[in-house]
């Protein structure tokens, strides 16, 4: 799989979150500290999008139950979740912000 | 850390399981034992009125993986009831014969579904749930169509109404206050919430008072207003009775809310013992006597204290209350504790479809109690002004173009100047 353009620098600000989709696949983009990281966006622990969830200290909070997730690695790093979240592989281009869904 | 040597804890739920992880958590490697009388390794209660009715293959939410305890050296006792404690001697009588010494005990003991004599527990066709087992046994009896009468309009009576009614029964649901969640909701979100019951096609009843029960298929109820209904099936859901046997028999010093008295460190009336959970009382910052808080958040972060105070290090600062519940398709999350006197404003719109709300009852402008339907990630955003007291300006507040970061961000710097 490609690289994909999902979104541009100027849509977000730092500790902000958005929903994007790419084919079947619901992502959540975040940028922490003037980085630009991505995950799958429906948590692990129950049906709800991270990108409506809370953003600090490069962890996610979950909008429903305040399960966290460490952006950069996918780990769950509270109750109620106990499995990490998928993350993938982003970069940026000029102003282009591009994820990898596969290799 | 080195006087102790064994550390037992009594009651494998949610404290108990948490506590045990982060006793590990602070480099903890001494003896640790883990004792519950349910027969499941420690799962989580929330998903018992919800996903535990409905799904297909219920699958028990595990606190922790199950190889978690052999590799944490975690020895971890099911269906092992404890007989007694004994303070003098420093041990817990197991139900198996077995007598543990501890250097430090914890009392993670929570409760039992409070009864309603005219419907035992055990009987045919009477639900309560509290256990897994008890999950599981609502589950198999919940068929399509049939009546069911919920006693109890609280969260878990609205929950498991919400999940039978999901499944296709008829459900009423008996409540003695006069509006639903009367002292965790101000009167407008009650009404929205009793209309969206109403909506979801449950007969719910408030005000409203049992004159007699006769059991039976069905279960026939008379209501002192002269109405009666028929129920196959009664779900019992009228409050928990904390589990203190063990420390009142011990003469550990119980609240008057029926809870074991703890201090800030969750210390009981003995140096050696600890209690968290559902069964603790400990007061709490803003309110004038101890508390018994029944929540998923209680257990874990009084826990959390009792671990580090169990190894003499001073616990982290009291978090603000938070409590979720799921019903009726949406996700109602509180933060704070309601008392008298706030003043309500609100955010948002209630709408037909996917209602977005957020309340917060302010004490000189400073939120003190927030509840979010459908907007919990909202909510979060505000907690730093509950727990640095911090005031907002109303009117921005309600003023939904206004973003809730640029408004907390202003709090923040207001105060700071």
């Amino acid at each position: 799989m490609t690289w994909t353009k999902i979104a541009t620098t100027g849509q977000l600000e730092d500790d902000e979150t958005m929903p994007v989709t790419v084919g079947q696949t619901q992502l959540a983009l975040y940028r922490s500290e003037g980085e630009y990281f991505a995950s799958d966006n429906v948590c692990t622990h129950a049906y709800a999008l991270l990108s409506d969830g809370y953003l600090e200290d490069g962890c996610i909070e979950c909008p429903l139950h305040q399960a966290r997730f460490d952006i950069r690695t996918g780990k769950a790093m509270c109750a109620p979740a106990t499995q990490d979240i998928r993350i993938y592989p982003v970069k940026v281009e000029g102003e282009d912000i591009l994820v990898k869904l596969q290799d | 850390m080195n006087d102790i040597q064994s550390i037992v804890i009594v009651g494998a739920g949610q404290a108990g399981a948490m506590a045990a992880a982060a006793l590990r958590g602070l480099g903890y490697g001494g003896r640790l034992t883990l004792v519950g009388d349910e027969a499941h390794p420690p799962y989580e209660r929330p998903p018992l009125s919800k996903q535990a009715l409905q799904a297909e293959t219920p699958q028990p939410a595990a606190v922790h993986p199950a190889s978690y305890y052999a590799e944490q050296g975690i020895e971890l006792l099911t269906g092992t009831p404890a007989r007694e404690l004994d303070l003098a001697e420093r041990t817990v009588q197991l139900g198996d014969g077995r007598r543990l010494r501890y250097d430090r005990c914890l009392l993670a003991t929570g409760g039992r579904a409070r009864e309603l004599p005219a419907l035992p527990r055990g009987m045919p066709g009477v639900h309560y749930v509290r256990t897994l087992d008890d999950a599981l046994a609502l589950r198999g009896a919940l068929a399509r169509d049939a009546r069911v009468a919920v006693i109890g309009g609280g969260f878990l009576g609205l929950e498991i109404a919400s999940t039978a009614r999901d499944l296709g029964a008829a459900v009423s649901v008996l409540e003695t206050a006069p509006r639903v969640l009367e002292r965790a909701l101000p009167q407008p979100l009650s009404d929205w919430l009793a209309a969206r019951v109403r909506q979801a096609g449950i007969d719910l009843r408030l005000g409203c008072r049992v004159r007699e029960i006769s059991p039976g298929t069905p279960h026939a109820i008379a209501l002192q207003d002269g109405t009666a209904l028929q129920a196959e099936l009664a779900v019992v859901a009228i409050g928990l009775t904390p589990h203190v046997a063990l420390a009142q028999a011990a003469g550990l010093a119980i609240d008057g809310n029926g809870g074991i008295r703890v201090d800030a460190h969750a210390r009981t009336s003995d140096p050696y013992v600890y209690a968290a959970g559902d069964c603790a009382s400990q007061p709490r910052d803003g309110l004038d006597g101890p508390m018994r808080f029944e929540s998923w958040q209680n257990a874990n972060e009084q826990a959390r204290t009792a671990a580090a105070a169990m190894l003499g290090q001073a616990p982290g600062a009291q978090p603000v209350p938070w409590f979720w519940t799921d019903q009726y398709g949406c996700n109602i999350q509180m933060l704070g504790l309601p008392r008298p006197g706030l003043h309500y404003v609100c955010r948002g719109q209630s709408g037909d479809g996917q209602p977005k709300l957020l309340w917060l009852g302010l004490h000189d402008g400073v939120p003190r109690h927030g509840i979010a339907v459908n907007a919990g990630g909202d909510l979060r955003q505000l907690r730093v002004l509950f727990e640095r007291g911090l005031a907002l300006d109303p009117d921005r507040f309600s003023d939904e173009t206004q973003p809730l970061k640029a408004l907390v961000k202003a709090c923040q710097a207001a105060a700071a100047s």
